[in-house]
């Protein structure tokens, strides 16, 4: 099974919100869409899911046209919504049955996820009377009750909790298993590392940075040295001319230009009898390739 | 069409389950209930309803004793003859023994009558009928002075028959019954098709929709739920029609119910036919709705957006109401064909016998091309509307949308 996007552009009065991206999905796993607020990420989303109708290019699963009937697939928007009086109950009942479900298989379902995503003593209330990080979570039921094989969620971890953050972590490595392929859009840098195998970084519609993220942090030199010592080493770290990005509790976070310096510094550190208790040379975030690449 | 009937369903039990609906629904029955009784509860208060006492006061005697005879003819009033003086009638009048008192006073040739009431109000003068009474009373007095034959008498009193004749087409049946109809027709057509935006926006305002339409197809959502508050809407009035039925029969006097509803006329097949105009004219602007629902995504512009279409719905229902009031003018050809003034017109026109066969085909045919369009219109600005989480959209954009085959 695989997503096919080649050359898909859109165009909303003359401004281009998706520019010629092409992207592939051929294995289960997390694909991450990244960008700034207005990139194109909910654009490309909605082309995929034909929301919207994109105006040249080609989106295919499995070799098909993707719609509502052909692809049986998920959605979590960017845009939460719930029916603020309906019982819980009744509104993923209602999705579930629209999704061509059978009652009983929806009831199971419901009671399933209710369980996992521990909502279930809502089931009986109106959306209204829920926190909007339980709201959240019924939404996202809406997008997995029907045991979709394509996910898109859409900043599925904004304004959730930490506990609800790590339900939510663990509902998506679960999905992953089981062999789902999930598309993800996100602003926190340090969730999709640690979830996503490929990414796309969108800029004002155009792709800036695609590929295996492993592959892509490999192109980067190292940046950063991490070193804990016990005491004051600034004076060592001015020697060799660096700069100290960040410094607390005599753990130093130290810039780098290249990686010959730090281990010169190492050497240096163990002359003068510093106590290295950690020193670890460090490869680029994704948060660093993503502002070197769209922070201009 | 499994995912109409689900959608459908699920319209239709959120609705009915929902407290502002139970709550309104059995108030309206609550004052049908009311509204019927209205002249048995203000009996109840009155007490046993009496005539309305006069005292009429004649010390002169210019009727030359005939006012007893007035309360052989048959007036609403308790006659009283008497010879009190003004201070008398005031306690009388205060002490609620006579409603109201007549003075009949004679001086240089003209014959003066004092209508004395305790209070006074803007509503109150000297009743029609007794002032009649009192004319032919005295003329009777002064003829039979004049020595003239029963014969003679009978030629000079006025006994005209009068009946009203048209030369144009002549309206038949009940007029009351179909008024009634009408204008029920249009309030439930025009409430139902109201429900329609109104569960749109809140689908728009409560972000929903975006998850709707991703799970089944706009086309599905609107008749769907179209559909649904339809039927609910029909149950409303079943509903409504039944109570009153019940208490008509129950609380109001039966010549009186039988005079004024007349049910004669009502064929099964007009029935059907009333039927078939409420179903059309409900799709016509619950579609109409369904189209400004979908530009709106605050729950404050719901009110402007919906505004033309009050405007028409309006406009169609005074259309008819003039025809009803004037059933045989030429601007009924109008109002028979306008799609917003059709639905409630035409029933009444059939009924009075004012519409051929053509007349009804031509007016269904045109209510259901003009359902179609504003359907694809309003089907299309539904699917687009999801963008547009923005301001109120304007006929510009509406159109705009349309245009754009990329959407």
């Amino acid at each position: 099974m695989a997503l096919v996007l080649k050359n898909v552009s859109k165009t909303f009065t003359g401004k281009k919100a998706v520019d010629n991206i092409s992207l592939e999905i051929n294995q289960p796993g997390v694909y991450g869409l990244l960008g700034t607020n207005g990139a194109g990420k909910t654009t490309t989303i909605r082309m995929i899911l034909g929301i919207i109708k994109k105006d040249c290019g080609e989106i295919t699963w499995n070799g098909k046209q993707v719609d509502r009937k052909s692809v049986n697939f998920g959605y979590l928007p960017e845009e939460r919504g719930v029916y603020p009086k309906t019982k819980i109950y009744d509104q993923l009942m209602y999705f579930a049955k629209l999704k061509g479900m059978n009652k009983q298989d929806a009831d199971a379902s419901i009671k399933k996820w209710a369980q996992k995503l521990k909502v279930e003593e809502y089931l009986n209330m109106p959306a209204e009377k829920l926190s909007k990080g339980n709201q959240q979570k019924i939404q996202f039921m809406t997008a997995v009750i029907h045991n979709p094989e394509l996910v898109v969620l859409d900043e599925p971890f904004s304004g959730l909790d930490p506990v609800n953050t790590e339900i939510l972590k663990n509902i998506i490595i679960d999905l992953v298993k089981n062999g789902k392929y999930v598309i993800m859009s996100a602003h926190q840098m340090a969730t999709i590392e640690e979830f996503c195998s490929d990414i796309l970084i969108l800029d004002k519609g155009k792709t800036v940075l695609k590929g295996n993220l492993k592959d892509i942090k490999e192109q980067y030199p190292a940046n950063r040295v991490q070193i804990n010592v016990n005491q004051d080493i600034t004076k060592y770290i001015k020697e060799f001319g660096l700069e100290i990005e960040n410094e607390k509790n005599e753990e130093f976070m130290i810039k780098l230009t290249n990686e010959e310096v730090a281990h010169k510094l190492l050497n240096r550190l163990v002359e003068n009898k510093v106590t290295v208790n950690k020193f670890e040379i460090m490869k680029p975030t994704l948060n660093d390739i993503f502002i070197e690449k769209v922070g201009e | 069409m499994q995912d109409v009937i689900t959608v459908m369903k699920f319209t239709i039990k959120d609705m009915v389950t929902r407290k502002s609906f139970i709550i309104s629904t059995l108030i309206i029955l609550v004052m049908i209930v009311i509204g019927f009784n209205v002249p048995n509860i203000i009996s109840s208060i009155k007490g046993e309803e009496t005539e309305t006492k006069i005292l009429i006061v004649d010390s002169q005697n210019i009727f030359e004793g005939s006012l007893s005879l007035i309360n052989s003819e048959d007036l609403n009033y308790e006659i009283q003859v008497g010879q009190n003086t003004f201070d008398e009638i005031k306690e009388k009048l205060e002490n609620g023994d006579i409603d109201s008192a007549i003075i009949v006073e004679e001086n240089e040739n003209t014959i003066k009558m004092r209508y004395i009431l305790e209070n006074m109000s803007m509503m109150d003068s000297v009743p029609e009928d007794i002032i009649t009474a009192l004319n032919s009373l005295y003329t009777n007095v002064k003829i039979s002075k004049l020595g003239l034959t029963e014969e003679q008498i009978k030629s000079i009193t006025p006994n005209f028959e009068f009946e009203i004749e048209s030369t144009g087409d002549e309206a038949q049946g009940n007029i009351f019954l179909m008024m009634f109809m009408s204008i029920a027709l249009f309030y439930a057509i025009y409430f139902c098709a109201y429900q329609v935006s109104s569960s749109i926006t809140t689908e728009k305002t409560s972000k929903i929709m975006e998850t709707l339409v991703t799970s089944t197809s706009p086309k599905t959502i609107i008749l769907g739920k179209t559909i649904g508050i339809g039927l609910v809407g029909l149950l409303q009035m079943v509903l409504l029609v039944i109570t009153a039925y019940v208490c008509a029969n129950a609380f109001l006097d039966k010549e009186l119910l039988a005079s004024v509803l007349d049910v004669s006329n009502l064929t099964i097949g007009f029935v059907l036919i009333t039927f078939l105009y409420f179903i059309l004219g409900y799709f016509t602007y619950a579609f109409l709705y369904a189209l400004t629902g979908s530009t709106v995504s605050k729950p404050e512009d719901i009110q402007s957006a919906n505004g033309p279409v009050a405007i028409l719905a309006v406009i169609g229902f005074y259309l008819s109401y003039f025809t009803m009031l004037n059933p045989t003018s030429s601007l009924n050809a109008i109002a028979s064909l306008l799609p917003i003034s059709s639905p409630f017109c035409m029933p009444f026109r059939i009924m009075m016998g004012l519409a051929n066969t053509w007349d009804i085909v031509i007016s269904v045919l045109i209510l259901f091309v003009t359902i179609l369009l504003i359907a694809k219109i309003a089907i299309k600005i539904y699917s687009s509307a999801i963008l547009n989480y923005g301001t109120k959209m304007n006929l510009k954009d509406i159109f705009k949308i349309y245009k754009d085959k990329n959407n």
